[in-house]
C-alpha cells in the first residue's frame, strides 16, 4: 500500500512537471501572438507594388538627374513588360478562339 | 655604500609600486566580474543607456568606424541603374527600421535601442565630407554593428549591391514619397 501510494505521488508529481513545461512554452507564445495583434497588422504586409508612374511630372524632372534617369528607366521597363503581356494575352485569346472554331 | 641604499630603496619602492597595480588589477578582475555574475546591469532595451556610458558606446563606435573605413575607396555611383538596385534592396531590407520619406516611425525604430538612424532625413553626421559619409555608410551596411540590431549584409551580398545601396541612401532624403515608391517596386 505504502509503495503504491509512494509510485503515485511520483507520477503526479511527473505530470506536474510536464504540465509547468506546457505551461512555460504556451504563455510566453499566447502572449506574443497577442502582442504581435497590438498593432496595426497593414505594417507587417510585405509589399510587393509595382511603381506608380501616373504621378511622374515630366515637366518637372530634370532629365540629367540619375533619380529621374532611374525613375524613367523603371517606369519605362514596367510599361514595355505590360504591353508585351497584354501583346501575348491577345494572341493567346486568339489562338484559343481559332482552337474553339475548329 | 650610498649607492647601493639608494638602488635598494629604490627596489623596495619599486616592489610596492607593482604590489599596488597587482592588488588594483586583481580588485579590478574581481568586481568586472562581480557585476558580469550578479545580474545587476540592466540589459532590457526599453530602459535607455545613462548619459555617460552612451556618450562612451557613441564615441567607440564613432570613432571604431571611422578607422575601419579609412582606406575605403569610393567607386563612381551616379549611374542611376544602381538607384535602381539599391531601392529595391533598401524596400526590403532597411526600411522597417530605417523609415522612408513621410514615415516618422515604425514598429523597429520605436523598439530597437539605440534607435536606428532615420535616413529619410537630413541631419548632421559624423563625416561631413561626403566620400567619407560614402565609405562609413558602405562599411556599416558590409560589416553591421555588434549589439546594435543592424545586421552584416556584407555576408549575403556582395559589394556591388552594397555601393548600390549607398548610393540609393546618400539620395533618400532628398526623394518624395512617390518617387520613393517609385524606385523601390519591384519589377
Amino acid at each position: 500500500m505504502r509503495e503504491y501510494r509512494f509510485v503515485r505521488a511520483l507520477l503526479i508529481g511527473k505530470k506536474m512537471k510536464t504540465l509547468t513545461k506546457i505551461a512555460l512554452i504556451i504563455v510566453p507564445v499566447v502572449a506574443l501572438s497577442f502582442s504581435a495583434n497590438a498593432h496595426d497588422p497593414k505594417l507587417h504586409v510585405k509589399k510587393n507594388q509595382k511603381a506608380d508612374c501616373s504621378k511622374l511630372d515630366h515637366s518637372k524632372m530634370n532629365m540629367k538627374d540619375p533619380v529621374a534617369m532611374a525613375m524613367m528607366k523603371k517606369c519605362s521597363q514596367q510599361a514595355k513588360k505590360k504591353r508585351t503581356t497584354s501583346q501575348d494575352k491577345i494572341s493567346q485569346s486568339k489562338i484559343n478562339t481559332q482552337h474553339d472554331n475548329h | 655604500m650610498r649607492f647601493i641604499c639608494k638602488v635598494f630603496l629604490e627596489g623596495i619602492t619599486n616592489m610596492k609600486m607593482l604590489k599596488i597595480l597587482l592588488i588594483l588589477a586583481a580588485l579590478g578582475m574581481i568586481t568586472m566580474f562581480a557585476v558580469m555574475y550578479s545580474g545587476v546591469v540592466n540589459v532590457a532595451a526599453d530602459e535607455p543607456h545613462s548619459k555617460f556610458v552612451y556618450w562612451m558606446l557613441e564615441e567607440t563606435r564613432e570613432n571604431a568606424i571611422a578607422n575601419a573605413s579609412a582606406d575605403i575607396q569610393v567607386p563612381d555611383l551616379s549611374d542611376p541603374e544602381l538607384l535602381l538596385t539599391g531601392g529595391v534592396d533598401y524596400g526590403f531590407m532597411c526600411v522597417s527600421c530605417h523609415l522612408k520619406p513621410g514615415q516618422k516611425e515604425s514598429d523597429m525604430s520605436v523598439g530597437l535601442y539605440p534607435a536606428p538612424p532615420n535616413l529619410a532625413i537630413e541631419h548632421q553626421t559624423h563625416d561631413e565630407d561626403s566620400d567619407r559619409r560614402k565609405a562609413r555608410n558602405f562599411w556599416i551596411i558590409k560589416h553591421g554593428i555588434k549589439a546594435s540590431g543592424m545586421p552584416a549584409w556584407g555576408k549575403t551580398h556582395d559589394d556591388k549591391r552594397i555601393w548600390a545601396m549607398v548610393a540609393f541612401i546618400e539620395r533618400l532624403p532628398k526623394l518624395s514619397p512617390e518617387e520613393y515608391q517609385i524606385l523601390t517596386a519591384m519589377d
